[in-house]
Parts: structure tokens; C-alpha cells; sequence
């Protein structure tokens, strides 16, 4: 008992300060600050519909690309730490193989979730989702077949290749910013004409960033999962 | 109570409910648990500071006419923070799930209080 | 100007590439990686410069076309410069250190390394919050990669905790954020300051901003929330730690720098509390650490503690804060760095370990000049930051401040210090110290480095450039051509000190001509005996000609900064000479503790003057009255240190007794004088301050240690150690005649500070270099030495006839002028005691010169021959002055009294031919004429001796032999020795005058810190689980005195 009471006092003590918080949230009822010039300037500024995206891609892009940066990095950190040696590769425990329902099912499945995330990121501009979503969605399309079949494995290769030049692509999409329009336009969107609001090729290099996003998050989330399903030693 | 009231005080509570986690449990994988029940705490918490009550999300789609649109959707930033954080936080639990697992291989232990080696 | 962006964008487009590039091989990518790093580091250099030479003027830098707070923005000023350029080269040397390291553990290590850069960069650039969130989690994941990334148990248990506390923090960071931007609508940085200042009152901001700046102090590893940090010290790679250190510290300690503003006055009241607190803890923690890179850890810790107290203190520190908060994080940031790629190189796991490079002068040359910057010695950065952060402190009253920064750096030195013996001092391990080419390159860097920064940044803070850097650059010079053999060097320092005397001398007035006199001419003397060494003598040369610099410093310098930093060059250089000594290692420290705590007396003392008249001149002194008792009590203090008055003496007779032959002169006859220059100026200056009952006080003061000096050295059986106590007890006698404050008074005081370093420097070198060719320092095991040196005899003899007082010798002359002035001044209890102590200097210096020179010899040194030519050259140019001084003392003395006269009218001495007389109420009182003194003490002894001579013509020589007494031989041989335990009787009566109250006093005090540092640092009990509970109730705790109560 004893034991718990310090957690316990911590915990009450936490509590106590979140309660002021709670108890002096007012709630909003207008937009104010930069929300609101957000809300007013965002779709003539960018020519995005959504408006989180035209924040996350473009105003606020560098703090995305911090965001692609921290994933790449713990995708390759997890490669780094859980780096096994060549030899030893095989011999893993056999596992048991999947359901026939999970394998017939994954092959039905599998196609579709890739599209629907390919979906999710070309989107981005226009609808709810994005290229972090959609990533996620073809990641989840690799681990069903991880799943289905013990033995599957993703081409490294191919995999890291795109997730280098994805990135590297956005760079240079955030770097023609700073050559084409100046030193302070680094991730403007407005490199690519912005085109007719509400469409596909709208939007300037949003739906170009999200993409390269989607490409990326998806082998680097895929990657981590074929790290760590792996045996080690 | 309304909606943003509800989500703030589960935010809260699941802040609250994370750390307890993290103080109390001894399994290394439990703690980093409490630490994302924190995170998502922390998420809802910044969610509901945006919500507006009564407005829609922030795309500009048939649903918002564009000249009023400030007037009818909610906060835009809150989401894209939390959009980030998320991201973030994803990254990090991995990361840390990864050092459990050569952890363990090392001593074969998930307690927390196996790994005192270094102290003083 | 290259834009800010591409820092960003090269080293995320080659942390992207790399992996790709696999195939090219590992040379190609780690070329790549290098050109990114060089390429970063170019960019923010040519930004640098573009500050310091071109005058350019901060710029924004916005991304996406729009302008904050729409958009994010980066912000390009001098500070941010600075700090990019130190990030990105130390990261670069970082590289270089580690890239093997690296290459071994896969190219993913090298992608990691460019984008922990990328995040710093970022970190110290961004001024938009929630980016700093973003680049703060980019920073942390790298490193926590870095840690992990060898895979042994310790680097991924430290890895884990940290993650743990780094999470935590970046929850609080976020919940921080959301709070603030609810109340404010921006996340710029700029807007939000404004917009919480204006904003008046809320909770959620007061709840929003306290959590935003913990999170942020969490980060910076502050106590207690950070056991956690301690062992990722510890448990990383070296080349990480230094990282971890020196660059990533330095990152977030901007970044407090940037959100601080938000802080109302009490949280920011609350940082500078937690700062010097974890100044203090993390050093006191530290006294006790074995384990090298934790120690190593403690000290980074401890040194960031001292940077968020300064950034928090920003407000007070004013228009001095850059100085400051740049001398001390360079300092640290290059001393760190070297410090854990040294321990990287040297591989030892215990400080006690690292015996091993004892035969490696370059790599202990490095070790020094890391600690010495640490600790804030001259010339580096940290002494003049941390001399201006003492000085504005106390402009602003902050005294428990000062206090704990003087205590805390105390504590530094002794753990530092203990270290840097044990590397010289222990016995030599066999291991050998690999030294790889690729990591020594960075520690040669980092540490010219810490020379460059010294001497712009000490000139920055000196206004009026009046630190003479020229002598210090000779020391410099004689290090590095310290592999020439010693009679060149020995020679070179001769020239150089002549040289500087004949420059120096005739601008001197005659108080400072005297004090200039005596560190000169001791300097040259006592490097005579030099030339008896053979070899090279690595390291001799530089440090006492630093010792030497420092005293020539003191005379030179006119203001506080001047006399201090002097202070401190001789004082390092003074312990650098004495830790040369075969046992010196636990002396060798004590002495620099004393030292540095007098030092820091000094400095508090100055700045408490300071602030008072806000001059910065020696002579402002004077005008000192509200502080004046505080001022004087905390100056005699420091100078006493060094003249070892009693209370404070403890250090002497070790320092003193182990220290070479030919050094024991130099720290004996010379060093201590520096303490009389020190107290006399303070007398001088604060003579009229309504300080008179001090001068009382330091007048019993002196008399006891005088007693108490001579009696303890009356019970000496080690010969050095005996002329060591009774250093003690003649600086007695001075400090007696300083505080009597009368005109004849202060002339027994100089002339005691000329002739004590006339006939101890006599004594010294005679009995050292006896010492030397017997290899004992034991009196028992010496005797019957008159007849093989007959020269040292005839040194002892004159010297000991001098020392005790007795005509015709100077040190007569001494007592007429002591006696003369007390019994004018009325202080005939003291005088007695002063009397009576004269009379048991007879006792020593008896039995000094009976048990080495008199009774029978010891067998085994029966073959003696005469000590070397080199030592006696110096005692009897000593010999000479002193039989001239003694006949002719008027020719110093004569204008020292005037020049006293204005100064302390009263009580002065009348010259008459050579005669002096002193007068009360204008009758005659006493008179003394040396020249007829001389004349007829010389005649009488000149008959005496004759008459002895002739009455023993015809004694015949009797050959000693051997005698046994009966069957069997005592147990303890020297029991049988005539001169072993010779004052036993005296001592019975007088024992418990000598009992080791003072040393059991000060082992005490060492003792309650060793414990209490040993007890709680179990505080740290390396569960990740109780470092969580360390870290939210750190955040509560101080949530709820913010807060003022619970709700």
C-alpha cells in the first residue's frame, strides 16, 4: 500500500492542476488569432479546400517536414538498433502459416487498402486525410500480408529507394521555393500555379508534397513493421 | 455539458490515467502504454481546444460558403498541431518499444527494476 | 549570406540520400557526411562573421511566403550565430572523433548524427513554438538513437530512462503549448510574449506557461528531475556524451533563453532557484563519483545548473549578460567535450584509472587546461564570466547567490583537482593508452580553442585592456618547448625574469618596489639550483613561470579584475609546483582548496566593494563604509589563506615539506609574501574604514600563530617540515606587525618580509638540498654532517642566526623594530606572547642545526660529499645580502618609513648615521645601531673562535665506532637517536597547545560533505520508475509554491 501512495499522491497532485485548467476553459464561440486569418485567407492564399492541410503542408510546412524527418529517423533508428547478423537470418522459429480466410482474404483486401491510401494522400487538399493517413493505410496493407504470410518480405531495395528520394524530392520542392520565389518563400505551395479551387490539380504542390508524404510514411511505416517481426539473433 | 467539456475532462482523465500507468506499473511495456495513454490524453485535450460548438470541420467544401467561413468552422491549427503530434508520438513509442525488445534480450526481464545498473 | 534554410535543407536532403547511396560504399557516404557537416558549419561561420566584422543586423527569415504568425519564421541575429557556429563545429569535431563509431554500427548512425544537427540547428534558429516542439523531439530522438544505438546493456538502459523523462517532458511541452496558443491565437514566439504580457491574469496561461518552461528545464537536466541524465552520461559512449554535453545542452539552453520571456517574475525567480541548486547538488554529488564518465556527468549538469541561473537572472545581468552567458557556456562546451573525448581516448573507467597517461605530458597538458577551464582559472572565458556574473550579483544584493556559486566551486575543485593528483601522483599502472589519430585531432582543437576564446573573451570583459597577456604567451611558449633540456630553459627563465624586472622595476614606487624585489630576486635564485637537474624536467618550467607571471601580476595590477586574475594564475601555477613533490598529492590539494576558497573570498570581497563605490580600482578600497567590515573581513580572510595564519595554516607544512628541493623556496620565501602584498594594500586602503577592532583581532591573530607555528615546529622530526612551521609562525609575526598600524610596526613588517625571504629561502635550499643528496627527509637519521658540508653548515648556521633574532643578523633587527612597536601601541599581552614565541624558535632552530650537522654521523653516510655547487650558489649570494642588510638596514628601511609616513604618521623611526631610534612623546625610547652591532658581534666571535682554536690545538681526533649497547638492538631504531622526540619534555607541558584542533576542525568539514554527498546521491537509485516520480514531483512541488497552496 504503502508503495502506491506516493503514485497516488503525484497523481492527486496532477490532478489539482489539471482541475484549474478544467475549471477555467471557456468555451469558444469565434475564431481568433491566426485561426481566424487562417479561416479567411487560407483558400484564396493556397487554393486548398482543406484547411489543416494548407496549414500542415504549406504555413506550417517546416514543421511537417520535421514530422517526415522524426519518422525517417525512427524508421531508420529501429532499422539500426534491431540490425541482426546475415547469417543467422533463417533460422527462425517456423511459424505457424495464417488462416486460409486471412490468406484469401488479405489477397482481396490487399489491392484495395494500397488504393484507398493512395486515395487518402492525393486527396489531401480537398478532403479529410493526408499524406501521414494514407501512409498509414498502404502500411497496414504490407502488415495484412505479414500477416497472411510468414515468409513475405518486402524488397528492401525497392523500399528504401523511395522513401530516400521521396524526401529528398520535398526538399528540393521546399528549396525551388527559395530559388523561384525568394528567401522567404522556402515550401511555398505557389511554385505550381494553384489552379481551380476544389480540384485534383489544385492547390499548388500540396497534392505533390502529400503524395511524396504518403510514399514515404508508407515504406517507413512498412519498414518498421519488417523490423520488428523479424527474430533477432 | 457540452461536447467540448466532455472531451477536455476525458483528455484529462486519461492523462491522469497515463501516468498512474507509468508510476505504478512495473512492465517496461506498460509504462510506455501509460505514456501513449498519455499522449492521447494530451491530443484530446488539444482537439477540444479548438471545437467550436455548432461548426464544421475546417474544409471549404460545398457545406462552407468561403466569404463566411471564419464564422463557420472550427479552429484549424489545434488539428494540424495534433496531426503532427500524433505523427510524433508514433515514432517515439516505436522507438521505445524497440529498446524494450534488446532489453529484454539482454536480461530477459520486462521489470522495470532490472535495469538499475546505473545509478548514484 | 547563404540563406538559413539550406542549413536545413543540406542536411535533410543528406540524411535522405545517405541510405540510398549504401551501394557507393562506406567511403562515399562518409565523405558525403562530412562535406554536409562542413558545408553547415561554412554557412554559420560566414553568418558569424558577417555579425562580428560586417555589422549586419538580425534578419527573419519566413517560410512559405508569409509572414508569422501565419507561417513559421526563423530568426538569424549574433546570438544565434554564435551558437550555430559552436554547435555545428563541435558537432563537426564530434564527427571526427566518433565516425568510426559511426561506420561500425551501420550508415544509419551517420543519418542519425546529420539530422541530431539538423534538430539543433533548428532548435537555436526557430522562433516559433511549436516548431521548437517539433525540432526538440528531432534532437531527442537522435540522441536517443545515438545512446542506443551500440546496443550493450548500459547505453539502452540509459537510453530507455531517457526516452522516458524525454517523453514526459514533451507531453508537458505540448500541453503547454495548447494552453498558451488557447489564450494567445499564435504559436510565434514573439506574438505569444507580447500577447501574454498583455493578456493580464489567467489560469490557464499561469498553469500554460509554467508547464511550457518546466518541460523545457526538464529537459535541460535539472536537479532533482534528472537521475535520469546522470546515467545517460554514464551509460553512452563517450564521443555521444560529449555531445550530449557540449552541443544539445547548449541547444536547449537557448531555447529556455527564448521561451523565458513568457515567465512571469516568480516563475523566473523559481529557475534561478533551481539553477544554482543544481549548481550546487550536482557538485557536491560529484565529490564522491568514481566512475569517470559520471563524474564527468555530475560536472555538466552542475555547469548547466550555472547557465539557467544565468539566463534566468537575464533582467539583472543586464547589458553583461552575452559575456557572461557566452565565457561560461564556451568554456564549458569545449572543456566538456575535450574532457569526454579525452576519457573516450584514456578508456578508464575509474578517475583513479587514469594514472595510465601519467607518461603522456600532451594528453595531461589537455586534462589541465580542461579543468582549469572549468573551474574558471585564467585565461580562460570562465574566469571573467564568472568574475563579472560575482560583480553584478552583488550590485544587486544577491549574497546567498554568491555564496552557493563560491561554494559550489569549491566543491568543483576539489573533486577536479583530487583528480589531476591522482593522474600525477598515483602509482603508474602498466596499461598503455592507445591514441588514435582521428579522436586526439578534436582534443587538440577544443583546446587551443579554450586559449583563443580566453583571450578575446577575457579582453571583452576588460574594458581598459589591462590584463597583460605576454607573459602569460611566454608561459605558453616555454610549454611548448618544454622537450629542450633544462639548462637552456633554466637559462631562458632566468633572462626572461631579469628581463621583465629591468622593464618593471624603475616605475615602481618603493612599497611595490620591495614586494617586486623579493618575487624577482627569489625567482632568480631560487631557479639557480635548476641546473643541478639533469634531463628535461617535463613540466617544471612553465608552471612555476606561471607562478611567477601571477606574483609579477600582482604588483602590476591597479584594478580588482588585474589583482584577481594575477591571484589566480599564481595560485594554479603555485599548485602545479607544489604537486610536483614525491607525497604531494593530498597537500598538493589542500593547498588548492585553501587557495581557491581564498580566492573566492577575494572575489566576493572585491565585488561587495564594487558595488558599494562602483569603482573597479584597487585604491576604492578606501571608500568602502556600509560594507566595510564585510569587505575587510572576507579580504584578510583570502590573503590569509596564503599566508597561512592560524585557523587556515593546515595546508603549509605538507605543501611546504613535499614539495621539491628547489621548489620549497619558491612557495616558502616568495609565494607567502604575496599574501603579505595582498593584506598590506587591503591595510592601506581601508586603514580609515572604522575597521580598527579587526585590526585588534588579526593582531592576536598573529601572535598566536606565531606561538603556536614555533612550538609545532619545535616537535618537528622532519627537517622540512620544521622550517615549513616556522614560515607559519614568522608570517605570524607579520601579520602582528601589519595589524599594530603604526609607522614602525609596518617597518618590522616589511623588514620581516624581506628577511624571512632572505634566511628561509637560505634554509630551505640548504636543508633541500640536503635532503636531496640524503634522500630522508627525517632529522633522526641524519647527524655528524659538519665535517662532509661544511658549507651547508656554514648556510644553517647563518641562517638560523638570522631566523632567530639574535645580533648581529638582520632578523635582530626585525625583533628591535616588533617590540619597539607593540610596546609603543600598548599590546604588551600580545607582545608577550610574540616574546615568548621568540624564545621557543630557539628550540627548533637548535635542534635543526645540532641533529643534521652535530653528534656522530650515520654510517651510511660516511662517504657524504658536499651538496651540489648549484644550491650553494644561491645561499651565499643570500649569505652576502643578508650580512649587508644586516649592517646597513637603513638604506630599505629609511625610505620605507617615508613612504609610510602619510599613510600611519604615527610612531616613526629616526635615522641617525646608521642608527634608528624611536621616540615617545618626544622623548628618546630605544635605540639600534646595527653597523656597531655587526662590528662588535664580529670581533667577539672573531676572538672566541681564536681562542678555541688555540685552547684545542692539541685535542686529538678521536674516530667514531660503532657501539652496541648490549644484546639486542631497539625495535624502533631512531627511539635510540638523540635528536628524536628532543623536546619530549616541552611537551608535556605545552602539548595541548599543539593538539590538531584545526585540522580535526577542517577534516570535520570535509568529512560532512563526503557524507552527505555519499548519502544523498543514493537519491539517484538508477530506477527509471522512481525518475519518474522524481520528475512530476519536481513539476508539482514547485507548481504548488507557484501556485501559492494546492488550489
Amino acid at each position: 500500500m504503502i508503495k502506491r501512495l506516493i503514485p497516488l499522491l503525484l497523481v492527486i497532485s496532477l490532478f489539482f492542476i489539471l482541475l484549474k485548467v478544467a475549471t477555467n476553459v471557456a468555451p469558444n464561440y469565434d475564431l481568433t488569432g491566426v485561426a481566424k486569418t487562417y479561416a479567411e485567407q487560407g483558400a484564396s492564399d493556397l487554393g486548398a479546400m482543406n484547411l489543416v492541410t494548407a496549414i500542415v503542408v504549406t504555413y506550417r510546412g517546416l514543421d511537417t517536414l520535421g514530422e517526415v524527418t522524426v519518422l525517417f529517423m525512427a524508421g531508420t533508428g529501429i532499422a539500426l538498433l534491431l540490425r541482426r547478423k546475415k547469417k543467422k537470418n533463417d533460422s527462425g522459429i517456423k511459424n505457424r502459416a495464417a488462416s486460409e480466410i486471412l490468406k484469401t482474404g488479405s489477397k482481396l483486401l490487399v489491392p484495395i487498402i494500397t488504393m484507398f491510401g493512395a486515395y487518402i494522400f492525393i486527396n489531401g487538399h480537398l478532403s479529410p486525410g493526408g499524406g501521414f493517413q494514407g501512409g498509414a493505410a498502404i502500411a497496414s496493407a504490407v502488415m495484412l500480408m505479414f500477416l497472411a504470410d510468414s515468409s513475405f518480405k518486402i524488397n528492401h531495395k525497392v523500399f528504401v529507394l523511395i522513401e530516400s528520394f521521396s524526401g529528398i524530392f520535398y526538399v528540393l520542392i521546399g528549396v525551388l521555393g527559395l530559388v523561384i520565389l525568394g528567401a522567404d518563400n522556402f515550401l511555398d505551395n505557389r511554385i505550381l500555379p494553384l489552379g481551380t479551387f476544389g480540384t485534383i490539380l489544385s492547390a499548388g504542390t500540396i497534392p505533390l508534397i502529400y503524395t511524396l508524404v504518403g510514399l514515404k510514411v508508407g515504406t517507413e511505416l512498412a519498414s518498421i513493421l519488417d523490423n520488428m517481426k523479424g527474430e533477432l539473433e | 455539458m457540452n461536447i467540448t467539456t466532455i472531451v477536455h475532462i476525458t483528455g484529462f482523465a486519461l492523462i491522469l490515467i497515463g501516468f498512474w500507468g507509468m508510476l505504478t506499473q512495473k512492465n517496461m511495456i506498460k509504462i510506455i502504454l501509460g505514456l501513449a495513454i498519455v499522449e492521447t490524453g494530451v491530443q484530446l485535450v488539444m482537439v477540444a481546444f479548438g471545437f467550436i460548438d455548432g461548426r464544421t470541420a475546417p474544409i471549404l467544401d460545398s457545406a462552407v460558403e468561403l466569404s463566411k467561413a471564419s464564422s463557420l468552422i472550427v479552429d484549424p491549427v489545434p488539428q494540424a498541431l495534433v496531426l503532427t503530434a500524433i505523427v510524433i508520438g508514433v515514432a517515439v513509442n516505436a522507438l521505445m518499444l524497440t529498446f524494450v525488445i534488446r532489453l529484454y534480450q539482454q536480461k530477459k526481464s520486462l521489470s522495470i527494476n532490472d535495469y538499475k545498473d546505473l545509478k548514484w | 549570406m547563404v540563406n538559413p534554410i539550406y542549413i536545413i535543407a543540406i542536411l535533410l536532403g543528406l540524411g535522405f540520400l545517405l541510405p540510398s547511396i549504401n551501394k557507393a560504399g562506406i567511403k562515399v557516404t562518409v565523405t558525403i557526411f562530412f562535406l554536409g557537416i562542413i558545408a553547415v558549419t561554412a554557412i554559420s561561420y560566414q553568418w558569424l562573421s558577417a555579425f562580428l566584422i560586417d555589422g549586419q543586423q538580425a534578419v527573419q527569415i519566413f517560410t512559405a511566403g508569409f509572414k508569422p504568425p501565419m507561417s513559421i519564421n526563423l530568426q538569424m541575429g549574433l546570438n544565434e550565430a554564435v551558437l550555430i557556429t559552436l554547435i555545428n563545429f563541435g558537432a563537426l569535431l564530434g564527427a571526427i572523433y566518433s565516425f568510426k563509431y559511426f561506420a561500425e554500427n551501420g550508415i544509419q548512425a551517420l543519418v542519425v548524427f546529420l539530422l541530431f544537427i539538423l534538430g539543433m540547428n533548428g532548435l537555436v534558429l526557430t522562433r516559433d513554438i511549436f516548431n521548437i516542439f517539433v525540432f526538440l523531439e528531432i534532437t531527442s530522438i537522435a540522441t536517443y538513437i545515438l545512446i542506443g544505438m551500440d546496443l550493450r546493456l548500459k547505453s539502452l538502459s540509459a537510453g530507455f530512462k531517457y526516452m522516458i523523462a524525454g517523453g514526459i517532458a514533451s507531453v508537458f511541452l505540448l500541453l503547454g503549448i495548447i494552453l498558451i496558443y488557447s489564450k494567445t491565437g499564435t504559436l510565434n514566439l514573439d506574438g505569444m510574449i507580447a500577447a501574454v504580457s498583455a493578456a493580464g491574469s489567467s489560469q490557464i496561461l499561469f498553469v500554460g506557461v509554467f508547464i511550457l518552461i518546466f518541460s523545457v528545464v526538464i529537459e535541460l537536466k535539472v536537479f532533482p528531475a534528472n537521475g535520469w541524465a546522470l546515467d545517460v552520461y554514464e551509460g553512452s559512449d563517450t564521443g555521444i556524451s560529449a555531445m550530449i554535453s557540449a552541443t544539445s545542452a547548449t541547444a536547449l539552453l537557448f531555447v529556455l533563453y527564448k521561451v523565458l520571456p513568457l515567465a512571469s517574475i516568480d516563475l523566473t525567480k523559481m529557475i534561478v532557484i533551481i539553477g544554482v541548486l543544481t549548481f550546487v547538488v550536482s557538485n557536491l554529488f560529484a565529490i564522491m563519483q568514481k566512475s569517470t564518465n559520471r563524474l564527468l556527468g555530475y560536472s555538466s549538469i552542475g555547469q548547466i545548473g550555472l547557465l539557467v541561473f544565468v539566463i534566468a537572472s537575464k533582467d539583472i545581468l543586464g547589458d553583461n549578460f552575452e559575456k557572461i552567458f557566452f565565457g561560461l557556456l564556451i568554456s564549458h562546451f569545449l572543456a566538456k567535450a575535450g574532457l569526454f573525448w579525452l576519457s573516450g581516448i584514456v578508456k578508464a573507467e575509474k578517475i583513479q584509472d587514469w594514472v595510465k597517461i601519467k607518461k603522456h605530458p600532451i594528453l595531461i597538458f589537455m586534462f589541465g587546461t580542461f579543468i582549469l577551464a572549468l573551474m574558471g582559472f585564467p585565461p580562460f572565458p570562465s574566469l571573467a564570466a564568472k568574475w563579472s556574473l560575482v560583480m553584478i550579483l552583488a550590485e544587486n544584493g544577491s549574497f546567498l547567490w554568491i555564496s552557493l556559486v563560491i561554494l559550489a566551486s569549491i566543491l568543483e575543485v576539489l573533486y577536479l583537482f583530487r583528480w589531476f593528483g591522482y593522474i600525477l601522483k598515483l602509482e603508474d599502472s602498466e596499461e598503455k593508452v592507445e591514441k588514435p589519430q582521428h579522436q586526439l585531432h578534436p582534443v587538440y582543437i577544443v583546446t587551443l580553442l579554450l586559449y583563443v576564446a580566453g583571450f578575446y573573451i577575457t579582453r571583452s570583459f576588460d574594458a581598459g585592456l589591462s590584463i597583460n597577456f605576454i607573459p602569460l604567451a611566454f608561459v605558453g611558449i616555454l610549454f611548448l618547448i618544454d622537450f629542450l633540456p633544462v639548462y637552456i630553459k633554466n637559462t631562458l627563465v632566468m633572462i626572461a625574469v631579469s628581463y621583465y624586472g629591468y622593464i618593471l622595476v624603475p616605475g615602481l614606487d618603493t612599497l611595490k618596489l620591495i614586494f617586486a624585489l623579493i618575487f624577482l630576486v627569489g625567482g632568480i635564485l631560487t631557479f639557480i639550483p635548476g641546473y643541478s637537474v639533469k634531463g628535461k624536467r617535463i613540466g617544471f618550467y612553465p608552471v612555476a613561470a606561471m607562478m611567477y607571471v601571477g606574483l609579477i601580476g600582482l604588483i602590476e595590477a591597479e584594478t580588482f579584475f588585474q589583482f584577481f586574475f594575477a591571484w589566480e594564475i599564481m595560485t594554479a601555477g603555485s599548485y602545479f609546483l607544489i604537486l610536483r613533490g614525491k607525497r604531494s598529492m593530498s597537500h598538493a590539494l589542500s593547498y588548492i582548496l585553501f587557495s581557491a576558497g581564498g580566492a573566492y573570498l577575494i572575489l566576493f570581497g572585491f565585488a561587495l566593494s564594487g558595488a558599494e563605490t562602483g569603482s573597479i580600482l584597487l585604491t576604492s578600497l578606501s571608500e568602502v563604509h556600509i560594507y566595510a567590515t564585510m569587505v575587510f573581513i572576507l579580504l584578510a580572510l583570502g590573503f590569509m589563506t596564503k599566508t597561512a595564519s592560524i585557523g587556515l595554516h593546515i595546508w603549509l607544512p605538507g605543501a611546504h615539506a613535499e614539495a621539491e628541493s628547489d621548489v620549497s623556496p619558491m612557495v616558502s620565501a616568495v609565494l607567502l609574501k604575496a599574501g603579505v602584498f595582498g593584506l598590506i594594500i587591503l591595510f592601506i586602503a581601508m586603514r580609515n574604514n572604522d575597521v580598527s577592532n579587526l585590526f585588534y583581532i588579526l593582531g592576536w591573530v598573529g601572535a598566536i600563530t606565531a606561538l603556536l607555528g614555533n612550538l609545532i615546529a619545535s616537535f618537528q622530526e622532519d627537517a622540512k617540515k620544521l622550517l615549513a612551521y616556522s614560515s607559519i609562525a614568522q608570517l605570524g609575526y607579520i601579520l602582528f606587525a601589519l595589524a599594530i598600524m603604526t609607522n614602525v610596526g609596518w617597518l618590522a613588517a616589511i623588514w620581516y618580509s624581506i628577511t624571512h625571504f632572505l634566511y628561509k629561502a637560505l634554509l630551505f635550499l640548504a636543508v633541500g638540498a640536503i635532503v636531496l643528496k640524503l634522500k630522508t627527509h627525517k632529522m633522526y637519521e641524519m647527524g655528524g654532517l659538519i665535517k662532509k658540508m661544511p658549507m651547508s653548515f656554514i648556510s644553517v648556521l647563518i641562517g638560523i642566526i638570522a631566523l632567530s633574532g639574535v645580533p648581529p643578523l638582520a632578523g635582530f633587527g626585525g625583533k628591535w623594530l616588533l617590540y619597539n612597536a607593540f610596546i609603543l601601541k600598548g599590546w604588551y599581552f600580545q607582545g608577550a606572547i610574540i616574546a615568548f614565541s621568540g624564545v621557543v624558535a630557539f628550540l627548533y632552530l637548535f635542534k635543526l642545526i645540532y641533529s643534521i650537522f652535530l653528534g656522530p654521523i650515520k654510517d651510511k653516510h660516511r662517504k657524504m660529499t658536499e651538496v651540489s655547487v648549484w644550491y650553494l650558489i644561491p645561499q651565499y649570494l643570500i649569505i652576502a645580502t643578508l650580512m649587508v642588510l644586516s649592517s646597513k638596514p637603513r638604506m630599505i628601511l629609511e625610505k620605507v618609513g617615508l613612504y609610510f609616513k602619510e599613510i600611519l604618521p604615527e610612531n616613526t623611526v629616526v635615522w641617525n648615521g646608521d642608527a634608528a631610534s624611536t621616540f615617545v612623546n618626544g622623548k628618546l625610547f630605544g635605540v639600534w645601531d646595527p653597523f656597531y652591532i655587526m662590528i662588535i658581534v664580529c670581533v667577539m666571535f672573531a676572538v672566541l673562535l681564536g681562542f678555541l682554536l688555540f685552547a684545542s690545538r692539541k685535542a686529538t681526533k678521536v674516530e667514531m665506532f660503532n657501539i652496541v649497547y648490549s644484546a639486542e638492538r631497539p625495535e624502533s631504531p631512531q627511539t635510540a637517536h638523540f635528536s628524536y622526540n628532543m623536546f619530549s619534555h616541552y611537551r608535556k607541558a605545552l602539548g595541548f597547545l599543539v593538539l590538531p584542533l584545526v585540522t580535526n576542525f577542517w577534516n570535520f568539514i570535509t568529512d560532512l560533505f563526503h557524507s552527505s554527498s555519499d548519502f544523498f546521491r543514493k537519491f539517484y537509485n538508477g530506477n527509471a520508475q522512481v525518475y519518474i516520480m522524481h520528475i512530476i514531483g519536481f513539476v508539482v512541488f514547485f507548481y504548488f509554491i507557484l501556485n501559492g497552496g494546492i488550489f
